[in-house]
């Protein structure tokens, strides 16, 4: 078991080191912020001195042994356009990725599994047609198109809810439906497929020959059966919504790590993007593997092979 | 509770009720919200500079000297100012501005501010503009001498953006800490930031001058200028910057909110690479000049708000000359300089722009140059490879490139000299005439004289077209209907100025 385990928290390491490394290089492939932080009248010497104070004119390898340096000690750095620490800005706006990924996520199953369900056990009537076209819409429509939509309806003509900004509850409904509503449709036709792949099966003729009534059997004996290509897809589509947050969390000026870390890249805040990719990169890295290390108590044959 | 008592009490119910609905709706207004597009990055005035920063730093604090309503440089910390010589200047301040915790303001917070933006070592990215000022010292606790390295003309124009910053708590907590929680003397008052929410500010009572008329007025982060304009019309705001043209139309039906825009210092130009072929020949950059009709982007493309110009300048930046003829719009004239050129006119030429321009007036600049019979193409790369790239010199720099000029000093010192004279990274054109007028002008206090020698380059660069000049940008606010306020030339937007119409 303790081979096992170094070897892949070993693996781990690497990986992370790989991830730094890569980032702290690409970034600095596309120049450094002096440009954008000095007005337009700057010369050149003031360029160059700003420069020099901010320490970009040094070796790129200095540079980058310093910040391996730094986050050997856990130290992420401060940010060169904001000079508050990146921990902060990152502390600060990761609740609001959460809190969106969530309501997103309880939007799209709230709404995809029983439009899927719906779309099962009524696969020939109109009702399905009507309820495929929703699906259709809703997952062809561009987030940046949908939200202005859902703005203008609810926030402008209604005023029901706030039209952006974060705030109270009534602030994350709109994103959270225009973030889930993508996902909804995955979620409606993983359900349909898999409904439809079960109500195939033997077991289910065998109950409707002994008399099951139909709505007993799916919920009683199909929907189980159906719900384990379900779940893997929702622990996927997590993944997803944090991503596709970006844009959303743009139109709906949510202050998410999304839109932070996009507006970070454009300013070449170099320390923050570094902290996000780091970040993420690190939640991946520990998932896998405590995944791994789960796989191995659960099933010997896992560490055995590897060992050898 | 005898039956009178709460008789009485419905009274006043009634009567609270009745004045609360009687009253205009702005009265109740206690939180005034203004949409940036970004959060600031930083309330300290001597380290960032972006709009999104100054818009909300420019509330807390006080600056040396201010512009009035039309743009006239006018005291503010300082009361009056006279030369001692060419190179020294002597301010006398006020003796009553107080900062927020209370401390007087003297001279030497003046002098202490002053040494901080111009220390390298402190690394401002505003350096630039004060480092002509190579001594401060107070010679009372109300009067200040600056000397300056040789005479510079344009140095009042810069201590319009000199913000005051209290000596004694800068000292105290350094620089980490004061850019996370300033302390001013200006008329709004530092509350509280949550980071990439909302920054707070509550109005300063004891202020000296003209006070705020919000109590509070909370500064958020909208990137998209669709949600800003959402907001203006759901009334979720009350002021909202960057607004375009076509927004300002949509505006104009709205039932609370309206556009308000004021013409900026902002010059559009194009700039061409003199130094390369095809530019290299005055006749194709003039052919250029012929070929572009600003008249028709400002009013096709840019709804009428922006004004069409025929030099470098603005009626709001010193150095504007109202006798300047430029080029004149003539496609077939363009096209014949063109022809004249031969195979030669059909190279390649790269139009270098970024995505914070216009990219509609990009591409009808691109097609007045195609129609001329140029061959241009545009490059778009994000802003921070964009400006690397336009200063990167004659040599590597692009043969076309749009930009928006704003040197934030309303002085044409800050927009000619670095894109024409020889040693600025921006220039791509070589004439020792036009760097010696530009030189004699930056060290010129005879006002009269130096708008001659600015009215004479300006002369020049007509007839020798290194730079189209396009248009004076306007910037287009959305505000709640109520709102009074004029937009300034220098895109400031100071809350004290604002106020409720009745």
């Amino acid at each position: 078991m303790w081979p096992f385990l170094l070897r892949r928290v070993g693996q781990a390491l690497v990986t992370m080191f790989g991830v730094a490394t890569l980032i702290f290089f690409i970034q600095r492939l596309t120049g450094d912020p002096t440009y954008l932080l000095v007005p337009e009248t700057a010369t050149r010497e003031d360029i160059a001195a700003l420069r020099h104070s901010l320490g970009f004119d040094r070796p790129l390898v200095v540079q980058y042994l310093e910040f391996l340096a730094n986050l050997v000690r856990f130290d992420l750095g401060r940010s060169i356009v904001q000079n508050v620490p990146v921990v902060t800005i990152i502390a600060s706006r990761l609740p609001y990725t959460l809190a969106l990924a969530a309501g997103a996520l309880v939007v799209a199953c709230g709404l995809g599994i029983p439009i899927g369900i719906l779309l099962a056990q009524f696969r020939d009537r109109p009702i399905a047609k009507v309820a495929t076209g929703f699906v259709l819409a809703a997952q062809s429509m561009p987030t940046f198109w949908s939200g202005i939509l859902l703005i203008l309806v609810f926030a402008i003509a209604l005023g029901w809810l706030p039209p952006s900004s974060s705030g109270d509850f009534s602030h994350l409904i709109l994103p959270s439906v225009t973030l889930g509503l993508l996902s909804m449709a995955t979620f409606a036709r993983i359900t349909r497929t898999s409904l439809l792949d079960e109500l195939s099966k033997d077991y289910v003729r065998t109950a409707r020959a002994r008399g099951v009534r139909t709505s007993r059997l799916l919920w009683r004996h199909v929907a189980r059966n159906a719900a384990i290509p379900v779940i893997t897809v929702a622990a996927l589509e997590i993944s997803n919504l944090l991503a596709g947050a970006v844009i959303v969390e743009t139109v709906f000026a949510w202050p998410g790590l999304g839109q932070v870390t996009v507006q970070s890249i454009l300013a070449r805040d170099f320390l923050i993007v570094q902290g996000v990719v780091l970040l993420g990169s690190f939640v991946t890295v520990a998932l896998n593997l405590l995944a791994d290390i789960l796989y191995s108590v659960v099933d010997p044959r896992i560490r055995l092979e590897v060992a050898r | 509770m005898t039956d009178r008592f709460r008789y009485a009490r419905l009274v006043a119910l009634a009567f609270t009720l009745s004045a609360s609905v009687a009253l205009p709706a702005h009265a109740s207004k206690d939180r005034f919200v203004i949409d940036l597009v970004n959060e600031p990055s930083s309330l300290d005035p001597q380290v960032q500079w972006n709009p999104d920063s100054y818009y909300v730093y420019r509330n807390i604090f006080d600056n040396l000297l201010t512009r009035d309503e039309k743009g006239e440089i006018a005291p503010q910390v300082a009361k009056s100012w006279k030369y001692l010589s060419d190179t020294q200047i002597s301010f006398d301040l006020r003796d009553d501005i107080v900062f927020h915790d209370g401390r007087k303001m003297t001279a030497d917070d003046v002098v202490f501010s002053i040494q901080r933006i111009t220390d390298p070592k402190f690394g401002s990215p505003q350096l630039g503009q004060f480092d002509q000022i190579v001594k401060a010292e107070a010679t009372s606790p109300t009067t200040v001498v600056l000397t300056t390295k040789s005479a510079y003309p344009a140095l009042l124009a810069q201590l319009v953006k000199l913000s005051i910053v209290p000596k004694h708590v800068v000292d105290a907590v350094g620089k980490d800490a004061f850019n996370v929680n300033p302390v001013g003397s200006g008329p709004y008052q530092f509350d509280g930031w949550q980071r990439g929410v909302q920054v707070t500010l509550k109005r300063n009572d004891a202020y000296w001058g003209t006070k705020g008329p919000f109590p509070v007025a909370v500064f958020r982060a909208v990137p998209d200028s669709a949600t800003r304009l959402a907001n203006l019309q759901a009334g979720a705001s009350d002021l909202g910057v960057t607004l375009d043209s076509d927004q300002a139309g949509q505006l104009k039906n709205a039932a609370k909110a309206k556009a308000l825009t004021g013409l900026t210092e902002r010059v559009a130009y194009l700039r061409l690479n003199t130094l390369k072929p095809p530019f290299d020949n005055v006749k194709v950059r003039q052919a250029a000049a012929h070929a572009i009709d600003k008249e028709g982007i400002v009013d096709g493309i840019l709804g009428g708000y922006d004004k069409a110009v025929p030099e470098m300048a603005t009626p709001a930046i010193f150095g504007w000359s109202d006798a300047i003829k430029a080029p004149a719009f003539d496609l077939d004239k363009a096209k014949a300089l063109v022809a004249e050129m031969g195979p030669a006119g059909k190279a390649e030429i790269e139009l270098a722009t970024a995505p914070v321009f216009d990219q509609r007036v990009v591409q009808a600049v691109q097609q007045m140059l195609t129609d001329a019979g140029l061959n241009v193409k545009i490059n778009m790369s994000d802003m921070a490879s964009y400006l690397k790239r336009a200063q990167a010199g004659p040599d590597a720099t692009s043969l076309l490139s749009y930009g928006r000029w704003s040197c934030a000093c309303q002085d044409s010192d800050g927009v000619l000299f670095p894109l024409l004279h020889n040693s600025s990274a921006w220039s791509a054109y070589r004439n020792p005439k036009v760097d010696g007028l530009l030189e004699e002008a930056r060290q010129t206090l005879d006002a009269k004289k130096r708008q001659d020698l600015y009215r004479q380059v300006h002369e020049i660069v007509a007839e020798e077209v290194p730079l189209i000049p396009l248009y004076q940008s306007a910037a287009i606010y959305g505000a709640t209907k109520n709102l009074k306020w004029q937009p300034t030339a220098n895109e400031s937007m100071f809350l004290n100025r604002m106020s409720w119409t009745d």
